[in-house]
């Protein structure tokens, strides 16, 4: 984010909003554009205009598409019911009471967004499936539970309702006990304050996270492919892969597959819109407030049984699971102490090997993902709260589009308008590409977390700085982005994580020659053998996980004078 | 200091951009052989080739967004019928190397020819307490009941050419022996290697249709895995190179391509436990003259893809 402190500078926001537009529609618009050209004229990418609409007419008697898109919506919604269940208890816990170790929980929580999904899907089919880990290891397996629509919820259920913690957590902190101390003392009994008073002002940011949810589920993939294929169950997502991945590869009929979940999620954008400004969910107005949390008394045990036990399921069993595997000599040895080993380990740390880049190149990509994702995502969720302007509705509405588009069909857009014969800046083909793709990709997260957070912050405290003599830039500065740092920094660690285990658009989109930790793990479970991509995996991991621990041990050192609410 | 130089150094594999001295290759599977193809090529020519490796769908869909502006200059599919297919679309360039005198003819055209061979076959575990499985039918029995994977003919060319292959010599027959595998409970997880890992950690027994490279390699690794290739017959997935018609580097790509069809190359392509296309370079394993190979006419089970799916999916997926 540009930061000229200018008190001379009359509107800043004159400057800003173009700006951001621009980063839109470069990262996100463009590709989006190209790829409905390309579902309306099926030669789009042979340069030609020619048989306009000539594959709609197959779409629309497709009735195997609408069998996929009401399993698609039907799966959203039991994982979003799976991540309230999961994740809610957890994040109000962690939100208003001095939950032991809280910082060591929240890392604890972000390590199923380090997992690829494919990789967890596969550890829970290796635990679960008739002979796997379970059945090694007490004799019964649950195989017909994990190959079953139920199964496939619970998985996907595991890799995000960590969203929901997070933005449940982060608004209840800044909700904080104060409204509820002051339902209090007008005579409201406990529950009664926080489901009056806590939970609906905290309302926005469980929304949102909600949102990413359900955008994440209708376009995950790897899930599905792993699981679902076997019960016949078919989603949209996974129709959209099958059109791009299956000679002969269908453009025009994934692009249009696509148009349709980008219509769903707008959809649900537009509800979480309307369930987040139909009413003011202030609560930070520059009051002083009492940032204690309350003391969890003889509730402290159990709390922590209940801590314990949701990250047994979401992290430690599909994390045994991909060590074990790591460690197996072979996999037909099962688990006999004779069949450990760590040959799958050496060609990882042999100095300069391929899998040595591999964890470089995603590590600077991820890191520079995280601060280009939260600069811009920041400046736009500033200009879609704070704005004035026209088109910041269609702005915000611009930055949820990446999560309603798979990732490949991203990738796809990307390379029909990057790799444009009119184009004339020739970054396909170099690394910045990639960078590109994954800064599209996860700005939702910045944005959404930002925006819900935003609009808990009274616009009076930026009057206030004002009136004080302060040009809007300062207030910015000096009281809006350090009110806002928080959730920005909760996204940063999000985007970190995810973008250094990105697969699908660094399948489409690396160039020739680079290799991304995603992109090796997946070309060891597809070709080589199972317990390196494994072994990578789990080096991945705890590089990924280490860093983001420092940084959560910095910022508890920090203390609460810049980063928390 | 040193951070930044890291950075550049894994940046530095970036520069793409089309040069005299370096060639970009698209190539499916396996893993390791265009790495080893291109670290040798590199070493003899000076020539630095850039890797893109991924299932052939994906070099597929790749090679299709890029039309418009391509990027590559040599490409290895996994699927014949792909080659077919961009040949007839003009995009391939036409080059017949020297060093494939002695590729059979079935296995070259004057646009592209055969890097290597697997063939499909039933892969077993032997420790899977099931008898010793020889032909296709025998998965059928009741020893392996709910013990049977097979890869997607949707999601994986070689499936999908085994069905082809075993309707041409079997007849109806094939679509019986289908049936009677599902109602054995012949479970279909998705693309290869999504068939192979039930059958090594024992979930199932045995895989049928298994590409052969791949359960040769797992054995090799220690996997007890066994490779059957049924004497009834069997039908092979050769995998074609080719250089596109776009190509800004036509020299270093013919060079390239001459590379992996010499004595060296063939070897790097036999020591993945696949076939090499050419006959007078030894593999590690049964060679095309050992197998009983039904022989399949491409082009007319191509045009009958979508029927052939379907019929899979009533018979089998979504029964």
């Amino acid at each position: 984010m540009t930061l000229v402190e200018s008190p001379a500078m009359p509107r800043a926001q004159s400057l800003l909003t173009p700006l951001a537009a621009a980063a839109l529609i470069m990262l996100v618009g463009l590709p989006v554009l190209f790829i409905l050209l390309q579902a309306i004229f099926p030669d789009f990418a042979r340069g030609s205009f020619e048989g306009a609409f000539s594959k709609l007419v197959v779409l629309t008697e497709n009735d195997r598409l609408m069998t996929q898109a009401r399993n698609t919506l039907l799966l959203a919604f039991s994982v979003l019911i799976g991540c309230l269940i999961f994740g809610l208890p957890i994040g109000i816990l962690r939100g208003l009471f001095s939950v032991p170790g809280a910082r060591v929980w929240d890392v604890v929580f972000l390590i199923p967004f380090l997992i690829p999904p494919f990789i967890a899907a596969i550890a829970w089919m290796m635990t679960l499936q008739p002979r796997g880990y379970l059945f090694q290891l007490v004799g019964f397996d649950m195989g017909r539970f994990l190959f079953s629509f139920t199964g496939v919820a619970f998985v996907m259920t595991l890799n995000l309702f960590p969203l929901v913690y997070f933005a449940v957590s982060r608004a209840l902190e800044m909700v904080g006990g104060r409204f509820a101390a002051a339902a209090r003392v007008h005579g409201a009994r406990p529950l009664q304050a926080f489901f009056v008073i806590t939970l609906p002002l905290s309302i926005p940011a469980i929304a949102a996270s909600l949102l990413i949810v359900f955008a994440m589920s209708i376009e995950e993939l790897g899930t599905p492919t792993a699981l679902a294929s076997r019960t016949g169950f078919e989603v949209l997502v996974t129709g959209i892969y099958t059109r791009l991945s299956d000679w002969p590869i269908d453009l025009s009929g994934a692009a249009l597959g696509s148009v349709m979940l980008m219509a769903m999620v707008l959809a649900a954008f537009t509800l979480q819109n309307w369930i987040a400004t139909r009413r003011s969910y202030i609560s930070q107005t520059g009051k002083p407030a009492d940032l204690e949390k309350a003391d969890l008394g003889r509730w402290r045990w159990p709390v922590l049984g209940l801590f314990a036990l949701v990250a047994l399921i979401g992290v430690i069993i599909p994390l045994a699971a991909i060590a074990v595997t790591s460690l197996m000599s072979t996999i037909s040895g099962g688990l006999r102490w004779s069949n450990f080993d760590l040959r799958h380990y050496e060609p990882i740390f042999r100095t300069g090997s391929r899998a040595w880049q591999a964890l470089i190149t995603s590590g600077w990509l991820a890191v520079l993902t995280a601060f280009a994702t939260a600069a811009i995502g920041g400046l736009v969720a500033y200009i879609v709260v704070r704005g004035t302007g026209r088109g910041r509705a269609v702005m915000d509405g611009l930055s949820v589009l990446p999560n309603a588009i798979p990732a490949i069909v991203l990738a796809v857009g990307i390379i029909l308008f990057w790799n444009s014969p009119y184009q004339p800046l020739s970054l396909y083909g170099t690394a910045a590409i990639l960078l590109i793709a994954y800064i599209g990709i996860l700005l939702p997260y910045p944005i959404r977390y930002a925006v819900a957070r935003l609009r808990q912050i009274s616009g009076s405290l930026d009057d206030a700085a004002r009136v004080a003599g302060a040009g809007q830039m300062q207030a910015l500065r000096h009281v809006t982005l350090p009110l806002m740092a928080p959730s920005l920094i909760a996204a940063m660690m999000l985007v970190f994580a995810i973008a250094s285990r990105e697969l699908v658009a660094s399948i489409m989109l690396a160039p020739a020659g680079m290799r991304t930790v995603g992109t090796f793990v997946f070309a060891q479970f597809e070709q080589g053998s199972v317990q390196t991509g494994m072994a990578m995996s789990m080096v991945a991991i705890t590089i990924t996980s280490g860093i983001l621990l420092a940084v959560n041990l910095w910022l508890a050192r920090q203390g609460s004078s810049a980063f928390s609410g | 200091m040193l951070r930044i130089t890291a950075f550049a150094a894994s940046m530095g594999l970036m520069g793409t951009v089309a040069h005299a001295d370096t060639l970009t290759f698209y190539t499916a599977g396996p893993g390791g052989l265009a790495d080893a193809l291109a670290e040798a090529f590199q070493a003899e020519t000076g020539i630095t080739v850039n890797v893109f490796q991924g299932t052939t769908g994906q070099v597929m869909a790749r090679l299709e967004a890029e039309e418009a502006n391509p990027q590559a200059d040599v490409v290895v599919s996994a699927s014949w019928g792909s080659a077919v297919d961009l040949h007839e679309r003009g995009l391939l360039m036409e080059y017949l190397s020297p060093n494939a005198e002695t590729v059979p003819d079935f296995l070259k055209h004057s646009h592209y020819v055969a890097q290597g061979i697997s063939a499909l076959a039933i892969a077993w575990n032997t420790q899977s307490d099931t008898p010793r499985p020889a032909e296709w039918t025998d998965l059928a029995s009741e020893g392996y009941r709910d013990l049977v994977t097979m890869p997607d003919p949707a999601q994986s060319g070689s499936a999908f050419d085994l069905i082809a292959g075993l309707e041409t010599a079997m007849g109806d027959t094939a679509w019986e022996l289908l049936g009677a595998l599902a109602d054995n409970g012949m479970i279909v997880p998705g693309p290869n290697a999504a068939a192979l890992n039930p059958v090594l950690q024992g979930a199932a027994a045995a895989v049928f249709g298994a590409v052969d490279y791949i359960a040769y390699s797992r054995a090799a690794a220690g996997e007890s895995v066994e490779v059957i290739v049924p004497e009834s017959g069997t039908v092979i997935a050769p995998r074609p190179m080719f250089i596109l018609e776009a190509t800004s580097n036509a020299d270093a790509a013919k060079a390239f391509v001459d590379f992996v069809l010499s004595e060296a190359g063939q070897a790097l392509v036999a020591e993945t436990w696949m076939m090499p296309a050419r006959t007078d370079v030894e593999g590690l394993r049964p060679g095309i003259t050992d197998l009983n190979v039904i022989a399949v006419d491409e082009d007319a089970v191509l045009a009958r893809r979508d029927e052939i799916i379907a019929r899979f999916n009533e018979t089998v997926t979504n029964r």
